[in-house]
């Protein structure tokens, strides 16, 4: 039996946030994604997560049924950004367009997705799951710190990381990125941890 | 607490505890013990760890362990008989056993007069030659923090693997499920991973446990040989939520089986709990587990 990887904790300098923010190199990675448009807690959202998890399970499973090995299905991820570029906390939530993502092997093949989709929605599960796709992401240099509490107080920790960027003489390259660590049904609210993310390029 | 249904339940386990008394000497197994007071099977384990504050299998050990200590008092039995009528194959394991309890050796207890009897029961209910019970105090945790809802469930198909054995080995009956689900594209959506428990651990050898990893179906699925198909009863259920590591899943279905039941005026219907798995073990450090108990409710009467 070959041994699970588990992306997670094989790739544990990505994910190492301490609450004062640091500078890291993220690496090329594999994603499963879905994007949309609209508030966290609204339909869209919820509908594009379940099949983005529907799509994670049904290839992790099936590559496992077709002896392809097994993989540990990893933390959610999101990036956030506006149409125009407009500065997220100055509009409301409904106008926020997001990307959900699952890191995922670098064997996984979009074959695999157009399989699994397929026989998703033939069993009646929601069309989005063929919007799911493979993106290769390399954030590079980036600045980071872990957010402890509800997702609305994100802002104070966004402007410490602002904050940071100037200091270290850095401006924003690419989009907001967080990464999930708490679930936020166990969770209380105010012990959520939250990684937040940001690209940069420095001046 | 409710009398009417605190006063049922304690007329039906009087009947329990003194049939134990009764019949120390027979294996007392755990299907006859709930048809003494009629408690559905399904239940019975859970619901008297939850109400004595002890599981069935350790009341009957301590009880015989009593008895053992009474008869070692007054009578002149062998130690090695007395060791036997415990249910201990040799004097040597009786002896480690009987110490633990009592701080001396069956010896030394039998020829100290003053040594106390040992009683370690959560309940006060002891081991009597002599006398029978008639009333007793159900036991209460020091902190019952425990939300339930009551909720009313639709019948729902599920597709299963059953799995005989221990419980730490059933993550091969849902590897068995996924693999075989996931290829029909049966696994996303609303599909509810949902565990049937049909025995007591604490009763039944580990390599008999039977349990069912089930995954909810909302399209047509033909059973195979692996996988079969089957329906949860719909019906009125108490529901919480335990959170923590799968091993600690008991401690929570005993305080909603005991403690919970008794106070709620509701009794528990003749079917199987079922756990409903909300987050990926996989992925996930035990600690922050989630799992919702469904404990199935009697029909509202009058």
């Amino acid at each position: 039996m070959t041994d699970k990887v588990d992306l997670f904790k094989q790739n544990r300098a990505d994910y190492i946030a301490p609450k004062t923010p640091q500078s890291l190199y993220v690496g090329a990675a594999h994603y499963l994604t879905i994007e949309g448009h609209g508030a966290p807690n609204g339909e869209a959202f919820q509908e594009s997560l379940e099949a983005l998890y529907g799509m994670a399970y049904t290839i992790k499973m099936t590559r496992k049924r077709d002896g392809k090995g097994d993989y540990t299905i990893c933390k959610l991820e999101a990036r956030w950004w506006h149409a125009d570029g407009v500065d997220l906390t100055d509009i409301p939530q409904h106008q926020w367009h997001w990307q959900l993502l699952i890191r995922t092997p670098g064997n996984v093949q979009s074959i695999d997705l157009e399989q699994a989709a397929r026989a998703l929605v033939s069993k009646g599960k929601s069309e989005l799951v063929k919007t799911v796709s493979l993106s290769q992401l390399e954030e590079g240099d980036c600045i980071q710190l872990l957010h402890t509490g509800p997702y609305e107080d994100e802002g104070y920790s966004i402007e410490i990381l602002t904050k940071y960027a100037q200091e270290i003489g850095a401006k924003p390259n690419g989009c907001h990125h967080e990464i999930y660590i708490s679930d936020p049904r166990r969770v209380p609210p105010e012990r959520l941890k939250t990684i937040l993310r940001q690209p940069v390029a420095m001046t | 607490m409710k009398p009417t249904t605190a006063q049922y339940y304690k007329q039906k386990m009087l009947k329990v505890l003194n049939y134990i008394q009764d019949n120390l000497d027979a294996p007392l197994e755990l299907r006859e013990l709930a048809n003494v007071a009629c408690f559905s099977p399904y239940h019975f384990h859970r619901m008297f760890k939850g109400m004595m504050g002890e599981s069935l299998k350790e009341h009957i050990r301590r009880l015989r362990m009593e008895r053992a200590a009474w008869r070692l008092r007054h009578s002149t039995h062998s130690v090695i008989s007395i060791a036997h009528d415990a249910s201990y194959a040799s004097d040597v394991a009786f002896s480690r056993a009987f110490k633990r309890l009592c701080g001396l050796s069956p010896a030394r207890y039998r020829e100290d007069s003053t040594a106390p009897f040992p009683h370690l029961s959560p309940t006060a209910i002891r081991y009597s030659e002599t006398e029978q019970l008639k009333e007793f105090e159900f036991f209460h945790s020091t902190e019952m923090m425990m939300n339930v809802v009551i909720k009313e469930v639709a019948p729902m198909e599920v597709a299963y693997v059953r799995h005989v054995g221990p419980y730490i080995e059933c993550g091969t009956a849902w590897e068995k499920l996924c693999t075989h689900l996931a290829p029909l594209g049966l696994l996303g959506g609303q599909a509810k991973m949902v565990g049937l428990s049909h025995d007591d651990p604490d009763v039944t050898p580990a390599e008999k446990i039977r349990y069912d990893a089930c995954i909810t179906l909302d399209e047509d699925f033909s059973p195979t040989e692996e996988v079969g198909v089957k329906t949860i009863a719909g019906g009125e259920y108490a529901v919480t939520t335990h959170f923590g590591p799968y091993e600690k899943l008991s401690e929570t279905y005993a305080q909603l089986c005991g403690e919970w039941l008794l106070t709620c005026g509701r009794t528990a219907a003749n079917q199987p709990c079922f756990e409903v798995y909300l987050n990926d073990p996989e992925s996930t450090a035990p600690e922050d587990l989630v799992t919702d108990i469904y404990l199935p409710l009697e029909g509202l009467t009058s």
